[in-house]
């Protein structure tokens, strides 16, 4: 048995509506509480004092009390009212997002959610990785969300009714195959959260969890711009501007000398943003945006300690301005054992249809 | 107490002594199989019911076993996921249609509904026969689709997934609940009509026993909702067999549409459950408290009203499904409403032990533990019924708790209650005292350690019908599934010592628990037509404890437990004779 770790008296709080939550959870645990414990005590006393061996044996006939009777109708169910009103007014907030909410769009589907933001980046929350293609595993992320913003999750099934539900968050909705279905968070702490599947949905129902991960608004808009890769996907997912920029390395032929098997002609690109380049006769340079534009527009500037200066320059026909960015979006997102080999073929990940058009050719060299 | 009531405006002034067992009985009369098979006295198939839904009752429970074990591990310990998926489809099924909803208007109410209002038989023997054979066909689709791989949907059956992912024995299955639905159907027709028709002289429904009520009240449900669980069913086949797209929303149908009709039953279902036990927990703790019932008519009318406003609030089901946010905000508060009569009933039953005099046999061991164990339910409901609070517990482990507590806690212990309280009546014999009163407390110890866990993980999000989990829920689960190991125990014990009073127990009297019911007037076990001299004149409520007679008006015998206490034997009797005790209303 593993060790087992315990879990917290309450549960990890992350939302605006997980206070609302449980402040109403409190009140009605210990109204309801203290009435179950009174009447536990009752009964207790009962049972001990007016035992067999305490009485006469003769016993008063009482048929009733309609004051009592009364009492202990009307007062329930005016609390009951009240938990009820309290509970409408939690509930109205859960459910009508404010107008300004960053909106995004999930698809429930046996066995993964698929996000997309509105600029178009998708990636796949959690899953079962066993029933999945390999660009779908390619993009198992997490979905990332801005701190004290409010964003609406706008869903719909594919298959079956999944349910999407946060218990960071203190909330939960249906993923209803033919209708969508929206709920809205405005998250109050950073962090990663649990989401599971809570509608029974098949085989795998159990391991289509995944993460929520709540990053600073600016960190947001960066990510939502395409350069940061806060997703924890293995690669710039589909959509996002670094996933463009990808595809223009293969289609560029960028890869051929910058890949993952070196052929010794260039240095490897991964782990180079924000890190201190040593350069040939001195000095050293960080590798912010401007540099990389730079060395790709005017290679021979500035050239690394230790390889040759054999780069050639790409000027604005080759490499217009907003692709440059997209390969910067691209290099600033590469991380450790991400960096393409070469000699794979690459296959198109899905919905992509830029890269189906180019059908780019990575070893299209040989 | 022994009172000698000398002049009492009954038909009969005191209780002729105790006759040994009489010769013949129902269970005697007659000894083969075809005897039995072809029967069509009530108490022989109340028996032939006991049986076959105890054999549900093991089955279900070595599911739940296979869940609970597997749950063990956060990654699983025992099955596969598609083989736990099949496990706790199987537990829900075979619990619900085959244990819980028969168990007590189908064992207890075919038994005992026509000696407690005084008759020969329900109104339609053959019709009652004929719904055990129903039940039994229902049974064994349902036990194919186990046996033939399983289904994987859960009880609810939500489609589309039902109709079209699941690649498991939907169709017997299903079929398995909707032919036990018509057993349902007949039994609630049968009850109803006995219950109108057939009461014996005097018996006005204010002097019926709550038992008697409570059953009424379910029948009511049973002959109106079970239909509509039949028609959503066989949507379902339908839909899975012809795809004409009922539920499936490629071709124009709406899941949303099934979840209507499934809890359109289903929840007046879970009162189809819950209110015999009730009824159950209202004879018993009246008879070992000593005590008229607090309030007969607001129990009575309360299980009415449960059974009528149980109606209306199916969709608190769906509080996340989408359904609109009026129809949510009325759902609620409907189920609220519901909530005041079973808080009625409970003060009630409280109240009912004041000042009594109390002893602790078995069936009223469980009788406080029903009471004990429905608190925690019906006030976990509070909280799912609460919108604000619903959207975060909703198919969450709160949810599997919150109906364990009420229908494990409180129906299975309604249950043996009434099949330790009646045992004697139905078999002529009693069993082990201290073997009984052991496995009641160990059910209820079992039974909260099982569950308090799971309301715990439900708070912190742990979903239900989950084989894997994360790990920081493990150390609740381990402690979940000893408590079950625990409450195993405890419910294979009444099969053992039951079983062996068959053969060496003591021979009951009539009346061993000194009862009020018109039941026990009949001999243990009871002759073939209930009672040697009809017909009955009933001249008083079902509870008079405190003036010591039954509803004959006669005296009550000795109650058991009084030899306790040298001040109660014989000929040290109490105040002075029944009628001139006045009545006392407090308030
Ligand atoms: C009288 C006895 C009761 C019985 C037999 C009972 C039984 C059940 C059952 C079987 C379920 C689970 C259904 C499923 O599989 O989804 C359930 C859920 C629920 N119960 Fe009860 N219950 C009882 C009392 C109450 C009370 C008093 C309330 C309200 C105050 C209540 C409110 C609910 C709600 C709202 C749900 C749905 C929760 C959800 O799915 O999120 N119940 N109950
Ligand atoms: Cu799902």
């Amino acid at each position: 048995m593993t060790t087992m770790n315990m879990l917290p008296l309450i549960p990890e709080m992350a939302s605006d509506g997980a206070r609302h939550f449980e402040a109403l959870f409190w009140y009605i645990t210990l109204t309801s509480s203290a009435v179950g414990i009174g009447v536990y005590i009752a009964l207790l006393y009962f049972c001990v004092r007016y035992r067999r061996g305490q009485t006469t044996g003769s016993t008063p006939r009482i048929l009733g009390s309609v004051r009592l009777e009364l009492t202990w109708t009307l007062v329930p169910m005016f609390v009951f009212l009240t938990y009820y009103a309290w509970g409408a007014m939690v509930y109205n907030k859960a459910v009508h997002p404010p107008e300004d909410a960053t909106e995004i769009f999930v698809i429930g589907k046996q066995w993964m959610w698929k996000a997309q933001y509105p600029n178009g980046q998708r990636v796949i929350i959690g899953g079962n990785p066993r029933n999945m293609s390999e660009s779908e595993r390619q993009s198992i992320g997490k979905l990332v969300l801005p701190m004290n913003r409010p964003v609406k999750l706008t869903f719909i099934s594919e298959d079956v009714i999944h349910d999407f539900g946060v218990p960071a968050f203190r909330s939960k909705i249906d993923v209803i195959p033919g209708r969508y279905s929206q709920v809205w968070y405005q998250p109050t702490k950073l962090g990663e959260y649990h989401v599971y599947c809570d509608q029974y949905c098949g085989t795998w129902h159990s391991l289509m969890v995944g993460k929520i991960k709540v990053v600073e608004g600016k960190e947001f808009d960066e990510f939502l711009s395409g350069y940061a890769p806060l997703q924890g996907t293995q690669n710039a997912v589909d959509g996002s501007l670094a996933h463009e920029g990808r595809q223009l390395f293969l289609k560029l032929q960028c890869i051929n000398c910058h890949s993952a098997t070196p052929t010794g002609k260039a240095p490897v690109l991964e782990g180079l943003y924000g890190s201190r380049v040593p350069l040939k006769g001195g000095g050293a340079e960080i590798a912010d945006d401007a540099y990389i534009i730079e060395s790709i527009r005017r290679p021979r500037l500035k050239v690394v300690d230790g390889w040759e200066a054999i780069m050639p320059a790409y000027d604005e026909t080759q490499v217009s301005a907003e692709e440059l960015n997209a390969v910067v979006a691209y290099i600033r997102s590469l991380r450790k054992g991400t960096t393409p080999d070469r000699t794979e073929r690459f296959p198109a990940p899905n919905g992509a249809p830029t890269e189906r058009q180019q059908s780019p050719q990575p070893s299209g060299g040989k | 107490m022994s009172i000698a009531v000398t002049s009492h405006s009954g038909p009969a002034a005191a209780p002729p002594p105790e006759p040994p067992t009489p010769p013949v009985n129902y269970l005697n009369v007659s000894h083969t199989i075809w005897s039995w098979l072809f029967t069509v006295d009530h108490k022989r198939i109340g028996i032939l019911y006991l049986v076959s839904i105890s054999i549900f009752f093991v089955a279900g429970g070595a599911a739940a076993g296979i869940v609970r074990l597997n749950l063990l591990q956060p990654d699983g310990a025992i099955v596969s996921e598609d083989a736990y998926n099949r496990a706790f489809t199987a537990h829900g099924v075979l619990m619900l249609f085959f244990f819980l909803i028969p168990a007590v208007p189908a064992v207890f109410g075919n038994f005992f509904i026509p000696m407690m209002i005084g008759t020969k038989d329900l109104a339609f023997p053959k019709l009652n026969i004929a719904s055990w054979y129903v039940f039994m066909i229902g049974a064994v689709c349902a036990v194919w689709a186990v046996l033939a791989g399983g289904i994987d949907t859960g009880w609810t059956l939500y489609p589309p997934y039902s109709t079209r992912a699941s690649q498991s024995n939907v169709i017997p299955g299903v079929m398995g609940a909707f032919i036990s639905g018509f057993s349902s159907i007949m039994t609630g027709l049968n009850i109803m009509v006995t219950v109108h028709k057939m009461r014996a002289p005097g018996m006005t429904w204010g002097r019926l026993p709550l038992f008697v009520w409570a059953l009424y009240a379910t029948s009511l449900i049973q002959l109106l909702a079970t239909p509509v669980v039949a028609i959503s069913l066989v949507l379902i086949m339908v839909e899975r067999v012809a795809g004409i797209g009922i539920f499936d929303p490629t071709i124009g149908g709406d899941p949303v549409l099934f979840q209507h009709l499934f809890w359109f039953y289903s929840h007046p279902a879970v009162y189809i459950m819950i209110l015999p036990g009730m009824g159950v927990i209202s004879e018993v703790l009246t008879c070992f408290s000593r005590k008229n019932i607090f309030g007969y008519h607001a129990i009575a009318w309360s299980s009415v009203g449960i059974a009528v406003v149980g109606f209306l609030l199916w969709a608190h089901h769906m509080f996340v499904a989408g359904i609109s946010f009026y129809a949510a905000l009325l759902f609620s508060l409907l189920s609220m409403l519901v909530a005041v009569p079973s808080a009625i009933k409970v003060f009630n039953w409280v109240a009912t032990l004041y000042r009594g005099s109390i002893t602790y046999q078995a069936p009223m061991l469980f009788s406080l533990g029903f009471v004990v164990l429905f608190i925690v339910g019906g006030l976990t409901g509070l909280f799912l019924a609460t919108l604000g609070t619903d959207i975060h517990l909703h198919d969450t482990y709160f949810v599997v708790a919150h109906f364990h507590f009420v229908m494990v806690g409180g129906m299975v212990m309604g249950y043996f209650a009434a099949l330790h309280f009646w045992w004697p009546k139905m078999t002529g014999r009693m069993y082990s005292d201290w073997w009984s009163r052991m496995a009641a407390a160990i059910i209820i110890f079992g039974f909260f350690i099982t569950f308090i866990p799971q309301f715990v993980m439900g708070y912190h999000g742990m979903p239900r019908r989950y084989p894997n989990y994360p790990a920081e829920f493990q150390f609740l689960n381990v402690m979940s599934t000893a408590g079950a190991s625990i409450l195993g125990i405890g419910y294979l014990m009444p099969a053992v010592y039951l079983t062996l009073s068959l053969f060496f127990g003591k021979r009951a009297t009539a009346n061993p628990w000194s009862a009020t019911g018109l039941e026990w007037q009949c001999p243990s076990p009871p002759v073939v037509h209930n009672f040697e001299h009809m017909p009955l004149v009933v001249v008083c409520g079902p509870y008079e404890y405190a003036l010591g007679v039954d509803q004959l008006g006669r005296g009550l015998p000795e109650p058991p437990g009084s030899q306790d206490d040298p001040a109660h034997r014989d000929g040290v009797t109490g105040p002075a004779g029944p009628m001139h005790k006045e009545t006392e209303v407090v308030g």
